[in-house]
C-alpha cells in the first residue's frame, strides 16, 4: 500500500537521516501479515529533535527499530549519513552502528542484571576497541558525571540496585559511549515517575546540546514531546497523519486523530472541562487495516471518499502537513 | 541546573549475608567426602575391591578386618563402595557436563537465532525425548559393548556405552531448559541494545545469554546428577549396567540375593545412593532458591 | 450516616533484612457514599501498600496497626475470610494490570457470571443475560460473542472495560481503581475513566481511585489526599488543592509535569534530592531535603496533619500562602 507521500521532505536541508517508504511487515502464523509500517517517509536534519507521536500498534517502535536495521525493514529506503544502509553488507552496517545509537523504554530491562555497570559501559569501547583500559576508564567516569552519577558510587553496582530514573541515565551514557550523530529514543520516560521523567528530559537536553546530537524522540505522551522537541510526526496505524511543529499541532490541530490525541490528555486542572472529544472504540487491528485512510472507522467526519483512496501529506500552513482529505477548519 | 550525585541513596548493597542453612554444610560435606574418595579412595589402606577374602565371608560391619563388613562373596564392603563412589560419580557427572553442555548450546543456539533452527532442534529434542532411557541403554549396550559367555565386554567399555546412552537421554532435557531460559532473555532490550553496539552475535551469546542462562542450567544439573545416579542404579539392577559390583547399584544387583543373611549388603549401597542424592538434589535446590531470590530483584 | 470507608491512624511496617520498612505512617482519610477519592503518589509514596492494607491483601510480612472501618464496621481484624466476603458486593477492585486479574483459561462469559451466581445467588440463565447487559453498559461491541472470547484476545482497554464490568456486577458500595490506567494509551484512557465515572453516578458507588497522575484525579475526584514517602501531606477537595495548594510537594509535582501549553524548548522544573529511607525514623519533614522553602524547623520536627479549614489538610509548618 502507498504510503502517505513525500510532501513533508525537506530536500534542502542538512539532512543526517532520510527514510522513503518505509514498510515492515510481519507474518503471524495462519497466513496473516501484520502491517506495522506502511510505506513511511520522513526525514531529519542535523540538530533537530522529532518526535513521533503515537499510540500503542502505530508502529513507532518498529519505525524506529527498522531504520536501525534491528532487523531490516519489508522494504524502503534509509539513507544515513548520505550512505544507504538497507542494502548495506554486514560489515558495513556494522561500521555505521557507532553513530546511531538508541535508548529503550524499560530502564531496568535495558541493562544486563548480571554486569556491573563499568562493564555495561565498557562493551561498547571495547567492541570498537577504542582506548586501552586507562582510556576505557576515564572516558567511563566522564560519561557517569555527565549523566549525574557519580561514578565512585555507580561503576559496581548492578543495574537492580537502580531505580528507574538512575538505570535510564545509565542507558543514556550507554548510548553516549561511541559518540553517535543521531540517537533513537523509544519512549524512554514512559516507564518513570513524573518527577523523575523531567529529569531524564532535562538530561537528554543538555546532552543533546553538549555532544551535538541529533534525536528522533518517540513517545504516546503529547505533553512529554511538545516540550522537547522541534518537529512532531504523528502516526495511527502504520501512517503518518500529520507532520509539523509542537505548537502548529496544538494550536492549530488538523488531523482527526491527533485532535482526539490532544484531547486527550489528562489536565491537572479541574476547571479545564473535560473534553467531550473522545473518540470512540478501539484502533482496528494491523493485520486487517481499513482501506482508503485508516483512521475512517472512528472519524467523526468520514466520507466515501475516505474508503477509496488514500490522503497524501500536503501542506496546510508552512512547514504544517496534514494527510487528510477533509482536515479540520478547511 | 543539573544535580550532583543523587546516586548516593540506592539500596546500600545487602552487606548482612545471611548464614548459611545447616544443610548446605551437611550436603556440602558428604559431596565432598564423595568426590575425595572416588579421586583417591584407591590409596586408601583397605583390602582391594575385588578381591574376595575367603576368611570373612558375610561378615557384619564393624568387624576387626572389615570396618563395613563383607559381602557373603567375602568382598570387602567399604573398598566396594569407596570404588563405587569413583564410579558412580564419575559416570553421573560425566553425563550430566556432557549431555548438559551439548544441550545448552543447541537449546541457547536455537532460542537466541529462532526461526528454522530453532524449528529443527525442537523437533529433534523431542524425538530424543520419546526413547526411553532403558530402550536406549540396551540397544546401544548389545551393539557397542556386546557381552556374552564367551566374550565379556570390558567393565570401562560397558561404562563409556552408559555414558553415552546417559548423555543422549540428557541433552533433550537440559536442552529445552536453556532454550526456554534463553528465550526468556533473549527477548530483553539489553541484547537489542548490544546488537544496536555492533557486538556480534557470538559475543552477545557468550557475555550476555550464557551467564544468565547458566544459573538455571546448575541448579537443574545438580538435580540431574542425583537423578542419574539412580538411574545407573536401577540398569545395574536389571543387569544392564556396570556388572561385578563395580558401582553401587551393582552392588546392591548382588547383593539382594543375599538380604536375609547380610543385609547391609543391600542397606550400605542404597544408604550411600539416597545420601548422595539427597545431597545433590539439596544443592540443586538451594542453588535455585537463590537464584530465584536474585532474579525477583531484577 | 457513616462514612463509607474510613482509615484511621493506619501504619503498615515491613519486616526487611536491612531492618523495619515503614510504607505507610498514620494515615487517616475517609470516604463517603457517592464520593470519589484520588490518591497520588509516585513511587516510594506508599499508596499501593496503603490500597492492599485497606482490601486485606497484605503479605505475612507486613505487621498493620490503627484500624479500617467499613460501613462503620471495624473490619481491622477480619480474618481472610471474612474480608473475602466483603468483597463483590461491599467493594470491588479493579488493577492496573488485567491480564493478571483475569483467569486466562476461562472465557469471559464464565468469568463475568461467576460471581453473579456465587454473590447474588442468581441463576446461570439470568445470569448471562446480566452478564451481556453489563458488556453492553461498559460499551463492549457485540456482547453475545464477546462472551465467548478468552482474555488473550482482547486488547488492554477491552480487557480493562471487562474488570471494570466484573467490578460493578454486584452492585459494591465502592470501588477500588489501583491505577487502573496506567497501562493503557491516552486515548483509552479517557474513556475508561469517563466510563468509571458514569457507572459510578449510576450505581452511586464510591470510589478510591489511586493514581501517579495528578491529571487523572483533577477531572475525576471530588477530593485529593497527596502521599509522600508514606505520609498523607495534603488532603483536600480536589478544586481547593488545585486552586489553593499548601504543601510544597504539591506544587513541585505540579510543575513539573509537561503540559502541553509549555513552550516549545524549556527546561522542566524538577524535584531535586531522593525520598528518605523508609527503614530509617528521621526526624523533621520528610520533605525537606528537597523542599525549596526549607527551614531549620523543618528539618528538626515533622509537622503534623493540619487543618486549615474548609476540609483542607496539610502537613507543612510553612503553608505556601500562610496558615
Amino acid at each position: 500500500m502507498a504510503g502517505t507521500g513525500k510532501a513533508h521532505m525537506r530536500p534542502d536541508g542538512d539532512r543526517v537521516l532520510v527514510v522513503e517508504d518505509l514498510t515492515v511487515e510481519f507474518k503471524v502464523g495462519k497466513g496473516n501479515v501484520v502491517k506495522a509500517v506502511s510505506g513511511v517517509s520522513f526525514d531529519l536534519v542535523r540538530g533537530e529533535t522529532l518526535a513521533i507521536v503515537g499510540e500503542s500498534g502505530c508502529g513507532k517502535s518498529t519505525l524506529g527499530k527498522a531504520v536501525l536495521q534491528l532487523p531490516k525493514p519489508t522494504s524502503g529506503s534509509v539513507n544515513f549519513l548520505s550512505k544507504e544502509l538497507t542494502t548495506m553488507n554486514k560489515k558495513d552496517l556494522r561500521d555505521m552502528r557507532p553513530a546511531m545509537q538508541m535508548i529503550f523504554q524499560d530502564p531496568i530491562s535495558s541493562l544486563d542484571p548480571r554486569l556491573p555497570v563499568s562493564e555495561v559501559l565498557a562493551e561498547p569501547l571495547r567492541v570498537w576497541k577504542r582506548g586501552n583500559q586507562v582510556e576505557i576508564d576515564a572516558k567511563i567516569d566522564e560519561l557517569l558525571t555527565a549523566a549525574n552519577l557519580d561514578p565512585a558510587v555507580v561503576r559496581d553496582r548492578r543495574s537492580y540496585e537502580f531505580s528507574g530514573g538512575q538505570c535510564q541515565r545509565i542507558s543514556i551514557a550507554r548510548a553516549l559511549t561511541l559518540d553517535p550523530t543521531m540517537i533513537i529514543c523509544d519512549e524512554p520516560v514512559s516507564a518513570l515517575d513524573v518527577s523523575v521523567q523531567a529529569q531524564i528530559l532535562n538530561l537528554l537536553q543538555d546532552m543533546k546540546d553538549r555532544y551535538g546530537l541529533t534525536l528522533i524522540f518517540i513517545s504516546h505522551d503529547l505533553a512529554v514531546v511538545k516540550a522537547v522537541s522541534n518537529r512532531v510526526m504523528v502516526m495511527y496505524l502504520g501512517k503518518v497523519c500529520e507532520v509539523g511543529t509542537p505548537d502548529e499541532i496544538y494550536q492549530n490541530t488538523k488531523h482527526h486523530y491527533t485532535k482526539a490525541l490532544v484531547g486527550s490528555v489528562p489536565i491537572p486542572d479541574p476547571d479545564r472541562p473535560l473534553s467531550g472529544n473522545l473518540i470512540q472504540g478501539e484502533p482496528p487491528s494491523p493485520a486487517n487495516p481499513p482501506s482508503g485512510c485508516r483512521f475512517r472507522t472512528r472519524c467523526p467526519m468520514a466520507t466515501e471518499q475516505c474508503a477509496q483512496e488514500e490522503p497524501q501529506l500536503r501542506e496546510v500552513s508552512v512547514g504544517h502537513f496534514v494527510a487528510c482529505h477533509h482536515p479540520i477548519n478547511e | 541546573m543539573s544535580n550532583t550525585t543523587e546516586a548516593v541513596e540506592i539500596a546500600p548493597q545487602e552487606k548482612t549475608k545471611k548464614p548459611r542453612p545447616v544443610g548446605f554444610y551437611i550436603a556440602g560435606g558428604w559431596l565432598a567426602v564423595i568426590v575425595f574418595v572416588g579421586l583417591f579412595g584407591r590409596f586408601f589402606p583397605l583390602p582391594q575391591w575385588d578381591e574376595a577374602s575367603f576368611d570373612d565371608l558375610g561378615v557384619a560391619p564393624f568387624s576387626p578386618r572389615h570396618l563395613l563388613g563383607t559381602s557373603q562373596d567375602g568382598y570387602d564392603m567399604l573398598s566396594g563402595l569407596i570404588n563405587g563412589a569413583r564410579l558412580s560419580v564419575f559416570i553421573s557427572i560425566c553425563s550430566v557436563v556432557m549431555g548438559g553442555g551439548i544441550g545448552s548450546i543447541l537449546g541457547i543456539t536455537a532460542a537466541y537465532y529462532r526461526g528454522r533452527l530453532d524449528a529443527i532442534v525442537v523437533t529433534m529434542f523431542n524425538i530424543m525425548l520419546s526413547i526411553p532411557n532403558l530402550v536406549l541403554s540396551l540397544a546401544l549396550l548389545s551393539v557397542l559393548a556386546y557381552s556374552d559367555a564367551n566374550n565379556p565386554a570390558s567393565t570401562s567399555r560397558r561404562v563409556g556405552v552408559l555414558i553415552l546412552s546417559l548423555t543422549i537421554v540428557l541433552i533433550p532435557i537440559l536442552g529445552r531448559i536453556s532454550r526456554s531460559s534463553a528465550l526468556q532473555w533473549s527477548s530483553r532490550e539489553f541484547i537489542l541494545a548490544s546488537k544496536s553496539m555492533g557486538s556480534s552475535n557470538f559475543t552477545i551469546i557468550r557475555k550476555h545469554i550464557v551467564p544468565n542462562v547458566a544459573p538455571a542450567i546448575l541448579a537443574i544439573g545438580f538435580l540431574a546428577i542425583g537423578s542419574i545416579i539412580i538411574v545407573e542404579g536401577s540398569l545395574s539392577i536389571l543387569g544392564i549396567g556396570i556388572p561385578g559390583g563395580a558401582s553401587w547399584g551393582s552392588m546392591l544387583a548382588n547383593g539382594r540375593g543375599n538380604i536375609a543373611f547380610s543385609p547391609h549388603e543391600v542397606y550400605l549401597p542404597a544408604l550411600c545412593i539416597a545420601f548422595t542424592v539427597i545431597s545433590s538434589n539439596y544443592f540443586g535446590d538451594y542453588v535455585r532458591s537463590r537464584l530465584d531470590k536474585r532474579e525477583s530483584k531484577i | 450516616m457513616s462514612p463509607v470507608l474510613k482509615l484511621t491512624d493506619v501504619s503498615v511496617s515491613f519486616n526487611t533484612p536491612r531492618g523495619m520498612l515503614k510504607a505507610v505512617r498514620g494515615v487517616t482519610i475517609e470516604l463517603n457514599a457517592g464520593e470519589s477519592l484520588g490518591v497520588v503518589g509516585e513511587s516510594g509514596s506508599g499508596k499501593t501498600v496503603l490500597s492492599r492494607a485497606t482490601m486485606g491483601l497484605l503479605p505475612r510480612t507486613a505487621t498493620r496497626t490503627g484500624t479500617v472501618e467499613y460501613l462503620g464496621t471495624d473490619i481491622s481484624n477480619y480474618d481472610a475470610k471474612q474480608v473475602r466476603d466483603l468483597w463483590g458486593t461491599g467493594m470491588a477492585m479493579i488493577f492496573q494490570d488485567p491480564m493478571t486479574a483475569l483467569n486466562p483459561v476461562r472465557r469471559i462469559g464464565d468469568q463475568l457470571t461467576e460471581s453473579l451466581v456465587v454473590r447474588l445467588g442468581m441463576d446461570k440463565k439470568a445470569a448471562r443475560e446480566k452478564a451481556v447487559a453489563l458488556l453492553k453498559r461498559v460499551r463492549i461491541p457485540d456482547p453475545d460473542a464477546m462472551m465467548r472470547k478468552f482474555p488473550y484476545q482482547l486488547s488492554g482497554g477491552m480487557r480493562q472495560r471487562i474488570m471494570i464490568a466484573i467490578a460493578v456486577s454486584c452492585n459494591p458500595e465502592m470501588l477500588f481503581a489501583d491505577e487502573p490506567t496506567t497501562a493503557l494509551d491516552v486515548t483509552v484512557q479517557a474513556q475508561v475513566l469517563e466510563l468509571l465515572s458514569e457507572l459510578r453516578k449510576e450505581f452511586n458507588m464510591a470510589m478510591i481511585l489511586v493514581t501517579h497522575d495528578l491529571g487523572v484525579v483533577a477531572g475525576h475526584t471530588d477530593k485529593i489526599a497527596v502521599m509522600y514517602a508514606g505520609d498523607v501531606v495534603e488532603y483536600a477537595p480536589t478544586r481547593q488543592l488545585f486552586t489553593n495548594m499548601k504543601m510544597p510537594y504539591t506544587e513541585a509535582l505540579l510543575k513539573s509535569i509537561p503540559r502541553l501549553e509549555t513552550p516549545t524548548g524549556t527546561r522542566l522544573p524538577v524535584i531535586e534530592g531522593r525520598l528518605p529511607d523508609p527503614t530509617k525514623d528521621e526526624p523533621g519533614c520528610p520533605f525537606a531535603n528537597r523542599c525549596p522553602y526549607v527551614t531549620d524547623k523543618c528539618r528538626a520536627e515533622k509537622p503534623p496533619l493540619t487543618d486549615g479549614g474548609n476540609n483542607h489538610f496539610y502537613r507543612c509548618w510553612f503553608p505556601i500562602g500562610g496558615n
